[in-house]
């Protein structure tokens, strides 16, 4: 019969031979920016499983108090949270966060902005702050920059409908008519300028879409709800999901995880529902609402009858739809999370079904769609 | 061709980008930020031939006819009086300076330097401030206003300007002397001052945090403002700011004395209040029928604007900037008057003096719950 203490034993040694396989060790110090936001703060659970025991909690002053003070409260596996609230637009915040810091977790961006400057300010010129803070104090291992599908511009792909992580990245970004789309391209462009130009050593993930409790809305791939009416866009593609917590294990282990500098990897769940079977479910088990399914190629040309209108009309309305953002959004694709499996070892914790179940639970609770 | 230079890259330097592409004969030579990164996301996005990060460069490089400064509210007058004495035209963001005096002395130096300046109040250039103003100068009030009542709101919940105000106690906002309120209360005092005739109005100013804003921890920024404002033998002026009044209003409110008008700057509308009133029971049905027929006829007008694409949300802007090109490559009136960008510099000072006086009283009045002061 093994003992209690014998099966830790063990288990210590299975964790111990899977730390062979990290650049960093246990007691080797982290900074999460955003950890106080709806993926960082699962994303500091999931390193204290792995039993890292120092980690940096990089918060905006006063935002996310609950969060962040629910972090600096815990000592998991006797794990030290240190919670540094701060700005990423001062350089100073960052030199003081960044400093001794083995790797970086760079979740922090301008989400939900709609003006440009504003979005570009709170992902671009913040991720160069941090780069530069991690250049003067010269002993970063891993700079994760947590970046997004929207950088994808879904055209001219090598093998037809999947996107994977050598697809081309969108060229004319502010031609998107999303501010958070340009931003998150610039982003990726610095980080990668930094990685050529100085050698930060640095990985880029991309999420699909992000879903799970404290984030409720319907994704825009989906459809968009307006004048009371929810426009079903997606029809039967595949919407790429992936769950908070698997998201949130992919992040740690591309921070951690040997051998995969310069690497891009995307982040989609398995099984992943269609537009129609998401909405049919989310209406039988979250909320009933009326929606309008449009075809693609009725969306297509209403996306390229605004686009011309909006040109003409010297943006009376702005270029929000556009053929650009219906290749993104709504174009029949496929995805793969391959390379995440095979060189992250990455395994979906969450089985999409519960994922889901989950998620219309919290969407229940707070009554609300899109 | 008019060489234009923004200063000041984010986020309204959008608008001004936007609408000096769609104007004739000018062209914009070169943005400028002090961060590289913000000018050159401009440049990127925009026709722009030139980015700086550095205002002297620019200045002596693009050498600009007129420069549109959209920079935080604190740097304004430097960076103005260096553009006037480079031999530039300056367009001011609002709010104009921090204090009248630094106005008063920005309008000298253009004045001495022959050049021409103006403040971004494009509110009061909309389609349908530009209406309302006609009706005005045609009659429509009878006389001299006798009152008027402004109401500018922001909501603060919906924007992310909360967050990033209230999350960053080192945020620019809060080294103004007005805070957030002089960040945002020019447009809606401007409107005011136009039609002011005195130089040396009565001001009583009452300002306090809202529950909202204490319940986030907020006990430094006024978000709640009323003010009263009088001359001594013209009009009298009651303004308005909230940040959670509903619906969160921009209107104004002119009395003459013998009709109103009332303009909607978030619906672009002006409605004609009559000042007589209709026999018995007919004023009882008769003017809800003479509104219906006036705010159908706004709409029409709305919807003209728009086919003929003149109805941008920034249309005002557009305006304000052509007129003031105008006024330098024709020699025509600058679109605002001197004198109204002093005297709504003017009330400004007096409304966050006495909000500062007495918010530094503390104790008692806090626990009150406001501050209230008058002065002149």
């Amino acid at each position: 019969m093994i003992t209690e203490p014998q099966v830790a034993e063990v288990d210590r040694k299975v964790e111990d031979t899977k730390r062979d396989a990290f650049i960093i060790g246990a007691d080797d110090p982290i900074l999460i920016t955003g950890a106080g936001g709806f993926i960082g703060s699962r994303l500091v659970t999931r390193l204290l499983a792995f039993g890292f025991r120092n980690v940096r909690c990089f918060a905006r002053s006063s935002s996310m108090r609950t969060a962040v003070a629910s972090l600096s409260g815990r000592r998991d596996n006797g794990g030290r949270i240190q919670v540094v609230k701060g700005n990423l637009l001062s350089s100073e915040d960052c030199a003081d966060a960044a400093k001794d810091v083995a790797v970086i977790f760079h979740l922090a961006a301008g989400r939900g902005e709609k003006s440009f400057p504003d979005a570009f300010m709170n992902s671009v010129v913040t991720t160069r702050n941090l780069l530069e803070a991690s250049l003067r104090h010269g002993c970063l291992r891993r700079f994760v920059n947590v970046s997004s599908f929207a950088v994808y511009a879904n055209q001219h792909k090598p093998r037809r409908r999947l996107l994977e992580e050598s697809c081309p990245v969108e060229e004319r970004p502010e031609l998107r008519g999303d501010a958070y789309s340009f931003a998150k391209v610039k982003q990726d462009e610095i980080v990668t300028e930094y990685g050529r130009r100085f050698g930060i050593p640095y990985v880029i993930v991309r999420p699909g879409y992000v879903y799970g409790p404290g984030n409720v809305a319907i994704t825009g791939r989906v459809g968009i709800g307006t004048f009371g009416i929810f426009l079903h866009l997606g029809g039967s593609n595949t919407i790429p999901f992936t769950y908070v917590d698997n998201c949130a294990d992919a992040i740690a282990l591309a921070g951690i995880k040997l051998g995969i500098e310069g690497e891009v990897f995307n982040v989609v769940d398995d099984d992943l529902p269609s537009s129609r079977e998401f909405l049919r479910l989310y209406k039988q088990n979250a909320r009933r609402f009326k929606s309008l399914y449009v075809p693609h190629l009725v969306s297509y040309a209403l996306c390229y009858l605004w686009e011309r209108y909006s040109t003409w009309s010297e943006r009376q309305l702005p270029p929000v739809f556009n053929r650009r953002r219906w290749h993104v959004d709504w174009k029949k694709t496929r995805y793969s999370n391959e390379k995440l499996k095979t060189q992250l070892g990455w395994v979906p914790q969450v089985s999409t079904p519960e994922g889901l179940r989950r998620y219309f639970e919290a969407c229940r609770d707070q009554g609300s769609y899109a | 061709m008019l060489k234009v230079a923004i200063v000041g890259c984010g986020k309204i330097a959008d608008a001004h980008a936007s609408e000096i592409q769609r104007i004739k004969g000018c062209e914009i030579v070169a943005a400028c930020d002090r961060e590289p990164l913000m000018a050159r996301q401009l440049y990127e996005r925009f026709p722009v031939r030139r980015y700086f990060s550095d205002l002297s460069e620019l200045l002596s490089e693009a050498r600009p006819d007129v420069v549109h400064i959209t920079t935080p509210p604190d740097s304004h007058f430097g960076i103005a009086k260096r553009c006037l004495e480079s031999g530039s035209h300056v367009y001011l963001e609002k709010p104009f300076t921090l204090y009248e005096d630094e106005a008063r002395r920005l309008i000298a130096l253009a004045d001495e330097k022959g050049m021409k300046i103006t403040a971004g109040h494009d509110d009061q250039f909309g389609h349908a401030a530009r209406r309302m103003r006609t009706l005005i100068h045609t009659g429509f009030l009878g006389g001299r206003p006798v009152h008027v009542e402004s109401h500018y709101c922001y909501e603060l919940g919906r924007s992310g300007y909360a967050g990033a105000l209230l999350g960053d106690k080192r945020h620019w906002v809060r080294r103004l002397p007005g805070k957030l309120l002089q960040n945002i209360i020019s447009h809606g005092i401007a409107r005011i001052a136009e039609h002011l005739t005195g130089e040396s109005p009565q001001v009583i100013a009452y300002g306090f945090t809202s529950p909202y804003l204490k319940s986030m921890g907020e006990g430094e920024i006024i978000d709640e403002l009323r003010v009263i404002i009088a001359e001594k033998e013209g009009a009298t002026a009651y303004f308005t700011f909230s940040s959670q009044m509903r619906p969160s209003l921009h209107q104004f409110r002119i009395f003459g004395p013998k009709n109103g008008l009332a303009l909607d700057h978030d619906q672009e509308t002006v409605i004609k209040l009559r000042g007589t009133r209709f026999p018995s029971y007919a004023e009882r049905f008769v003017p809800p029928v003479v509104f219906a027929k006036q705010y159908l006829g706004n709409l029409i007008t709305n919807v003209r604007t728009f086919l003929a694409r003149d109805f941008h949300m920034k249309s005002g802007m557009k305006y304000l900037i052509e007129s003031f090109y105008r006024s330098i490559t024709d020699g025509t009136p600058v679109p605002i008057p001197y004198r109204e960008i002093l005297l709504t510099a003017r009330i400004m000072d007096l409304i966050f003096g006495q909000l500062d006086v007495h918010q530094r009283q503390a104790g008692a009045q806090d626990r009150m719950g406001g501050y209230i002061a008058a002065g002149h």
